[in-house]
């Protein structure tokens, strides 16, 4: 047993409590956070491939001398593979999504840090209940554990647009609640459906029921599981219909919170959706709706970042839009497209974190985020300026950025696969998308700045120029060596598209 | 206004002209944009029917195009559509947990 | 006529969630849609129980003196119970959450109906 599994997840709630019981001790929090933070991304480098079962329980078939003494009722059958403890699976591609998740995580605890007047000890504990939350929902192989810890990151995002002090910001936040407590109970349902048809929450332990025989694939209640587990899964990720409560929320929150938060839209969409192929891909219908979800997010969000002038729901609903990207990898089940929507997934957390993060700088020094007030800013920061553009050109896919390695895979990926009219609705969005942010960068960095636009802060501090230069160190390389990247996620993307666990 | 009333008026909207709102210049290439990716990637998406049938494709294709052409200014709905209100959200969730399950209980008959 | 009792629950189960789907969407006062939301969650918890429901079962509790091989074939399925006790906990810590949201905003705008303010 790897020791170092748990910690993954345990680490960032300690330093939650720590955080929250320190608040107003401003010194004491900035240190136990970037220290805490910077071990978040050290933790997957370090820990090895693995299972861990909580307790101990190993299932009976690795524990002998249990088993010995039980009847043959139960070491006869398949109960004897069964696993009866929560399960943590660690292999290489949770080892790339965690460490990227941790990456996202500390870059934006430091810019929150250094970007408000005093450091919020409240504040903190909401990211890293959060960055938390979604590591154990990467890892765990159990349903229910699953929900368990995708309510609690939902009630994290909900507490960092509370925090931020922004306008309007409880009211989307109780919108969002009352959204998701209609949605989170129908994917219980969902999983309360699974329990009594295969006994089981763990999903190992569900595939191999299906598989084998021991209950019938084509029951009815089965799909009616798969249907409420999906719909769960639109809500945690924000598809349509939930696509414009989500963006409201990033556009609610600070610039690092908003990072934050669509980072753990992405990876509870990869995380979700990896399971829901995994049980539900022997019904070809499955990867049909996964298709047109993500069609219908890619056309949905960004026409309407299109139209948008407020700088921060436009990111937000352009990140929507990429989403759907991911979703065509996923849906179009090969094993080639399965590794181009990962390497996609792993490409939007970090281009997104990076827009949120350099158009912040702007919000920070104007408090406004209209784009017909702006202008006029790249005389102010020629840095942050070059920075954000290289931002926006590796969202739209510009080579040798890393976006464009993923969007040239899935392309490919579509049309290998029989379906180059995704292809040709890819390019397309792309073309807009950079259409999209060049009418941004215009608008604010570029035209002359109006005469009534003051400045609150005029400096933008070090820790975010910082956070920026990582962002884009990270771009160039995953774009100049994406095998960096796929070779961590080709052996999850053929055993699924292979059908197997 | 409760759901019931939201749903006539969005149905009158639908068949009605759109409100006539005067759009800036900076706004008026984004909803032109907008528009013509709208129209172009639906009209893609729909070339996929030719899998199902190609007589279909090339019914559905005309359909939607000259659906299209006649209720032209599409994007201004589509964005009052999609707007924060809670009542409008609430509308389409149910709408899509609706089809959601019935396409997965009834779909499996076809698949 | 004798209706068994896991039919019954679940009948009960999904009628619970239906009402409080209806309340959420359809009252316009926050606090019943909130109540309307509790519902929604306390129907799928009954469901979950009755997923766990055995005819005729003992309580899954294994005292000394029990065979192991009778106690395997009678006692009820503890999973689900074990499952229906943390989601009551999420639930309990959802509601508060919403609860004090709606404090906050009935302080700032001085009204409970949802058109007001969320309406926009």
């Amino acid at each position: 047993m790897n020791l170092l599994i748990p910690l993954m997840v345990i680490v960032p709630i300690l330093c939650a409590l720590f955080l929250n019981l320190l608040h107003k001790k401003d010194r004491t929090i900035k240190t136990i956070a970037i220290f805490l933070a910077l071990v978040l991304p050290a933790l997957p480098i370090l820990a090895n491939y693995g299972l861990h079962y909580f307790g101990g329980y190993a299932p009976l078939i690795e524990n002998p001398t249990l088993s010995n003494n039980l009847p043959s009722l139960i070491t006869g059958t398949a109960l004897n593979t069964f696993h009866p403890a929560i399960t943590y699976s660690f292999q290489s591609a949770q080892k790339i999504f965690v460490f990227i998740l941790g990456l996202v995580g500390l870059l934006a605890v430091f810019t929150s840090l250094f970007e408000t007047r005093r450091p919020s000890g409240v504040y903190g504990y909401m990211m890293f209940m959060g960055i938390a939350a979604v590591t154990a929902i990467l890892l765990t192989d159990d349903i229910f554990n699953l929900y368990v810890f995708f309510e609690i990151a939902a009630l994290a995002t909900v507490g960092i647009v509370l925090v931020s002090n922004v306008k309007g910001n409880y009211e989307t936040a109780l919108k969002y609640m009352i959204l998701g407590s209609i949605a989170a109970p129908l994917l219980l349902l969902g999983i309360a459906l699974l329990l009594g048809v295969t006994g089981n929450v763990n999903i190992t332990d569900i595939i191999y029921s299906l598989k084998n025989g021991l209950v019938n694939p084509q029951n009815p209640v089965l799909l009616m599981a798969c249907g409420l587990i999906v719909f769960g899964w639109l809500y945690g990720s924000g598809l349509p219909p939930f696509h414009t409560i989500k963006s409201a929320i990033y556009s609610k929150a600070l610039p690092s919170g908003a990072a934050l938060i669509q980072a753990f839209s992405v990876f509870i969409f990869i995380a979700l959706g990896i399971i829901i192929l995994r049980i539900f891909s022997y019904l070809p219908f499955s990867q049909w709706v996964i298709l047109g979800v993500s069609l219908l997010a890619m056309i949905l969000g960004i026409t309407m970042a299109i139209v948008q002038t407020d700088i921060k729901r436009m990111i937000g609903f352009l990140a929507v839009g990429e989403l759907g990207y991911i979703g065509i990898g996923l849906g179009l089940g090969t094993a080639f497209g399965i590794t181009a929507g990962l390497f996609q997934a792993v490409n939007e957390a970090i281009i997104t974190a990076f827009l949120f993060i350099g158009f912040g700088t702007v919000l920070y020094q104007t408090r406004v985020s209209d784009t017909r007030k702006l202008g006029g800013m790249m005389a102010r920061n020629p840095v942050v300026a070059l920075l954000v553009l290289l931002a926006g050109f590796a969202m739209a896919g510009v080579p040798p950025l890393n976006a464009f390695q993923s969007k040239l895979m899935l392309i490919q990926a579509s049309i290998n696969a029989g379906f180059p009219e995704l292809g040709v609705i890819m390019i397309l969005l792309s073309i807009v998308t950079f259409m999209t942010f060049m009418k941004a960068f215009h608008a604010v960095f570029l035209r002359p700045k109006p005469a009534d636009l003051e400045f609150k802060n005029e400096n933008i501090p070090k820790a975010t120029i910082i956070a920026l230069v990582v962002f884009m160190v990270v771009c160039i390389v995953f774009g100049l060596f994406p095998q960096v990247v796929t070779s961590y996620l080709q052996p999850l993307a053929t055993s699924l598209a292979g059908g197997i666990v | 206004m409760n759901l019931y009333d939201l749903i006539v008026k969005k149905i009158k909207d639908i068949q009605g002209a759109g409100d006539d709102a005067a759009i800036t210049n900076m706004s008026t290439s984004s909803m032109l944009t907008a528009e013509i990716t709208l129209i172009s990637s639906i009209l893609v998406a729909l070339v996929m029917l030719r899998m199902v049938s190609k007589i279909l494709m090339i019914v559905a294709v005309l359909v939607v195009l000259l659906a299209a052409l006649v209720a032209m200014p599409l994007m201004p709905r589509f964005k009052n559509e999609q707007n924060d209100s809670m009542a409008a959200m609430m509308f389409y969730v149910m709408l899509a947990l609706a089809i959601v399950i019935t396409l997965f209980y009834w779909g499996n008959l076809n698949v | 006529m004798v209706i068994d009792v896991q039919i019954a629950s679940l009948f009960t189960a999904v009628s619970l969630i239906i009402i409080g789907i209806f309340a959420a969407a359809f009252l316009d006062n926050l606090i019943k849609k909130v109540i309307g939301l509790a519902f929604i969650g306390d129907g799928v918890n009954l469901f979950l129980i009755a997923m766990g429901y055995k005819p005729g079962g003992i309580v899954y509790i294994y005292l000394p003196g029990m065979a192991a091989e009778w106690f395997s074939q009678n006692a009820a399925y503890p999973l689900p119970f074990a499952m229906v006790l943390t989601s009551i906990v999420i639930g309990a810590s959802t509601m508060a959450v919403m609860l004090g949201i709606i404090i906050v905003l009935y302080k700032k705008r001085g009204s409970l109906s949802a058109k007001e303010i969320l309406g926009e």
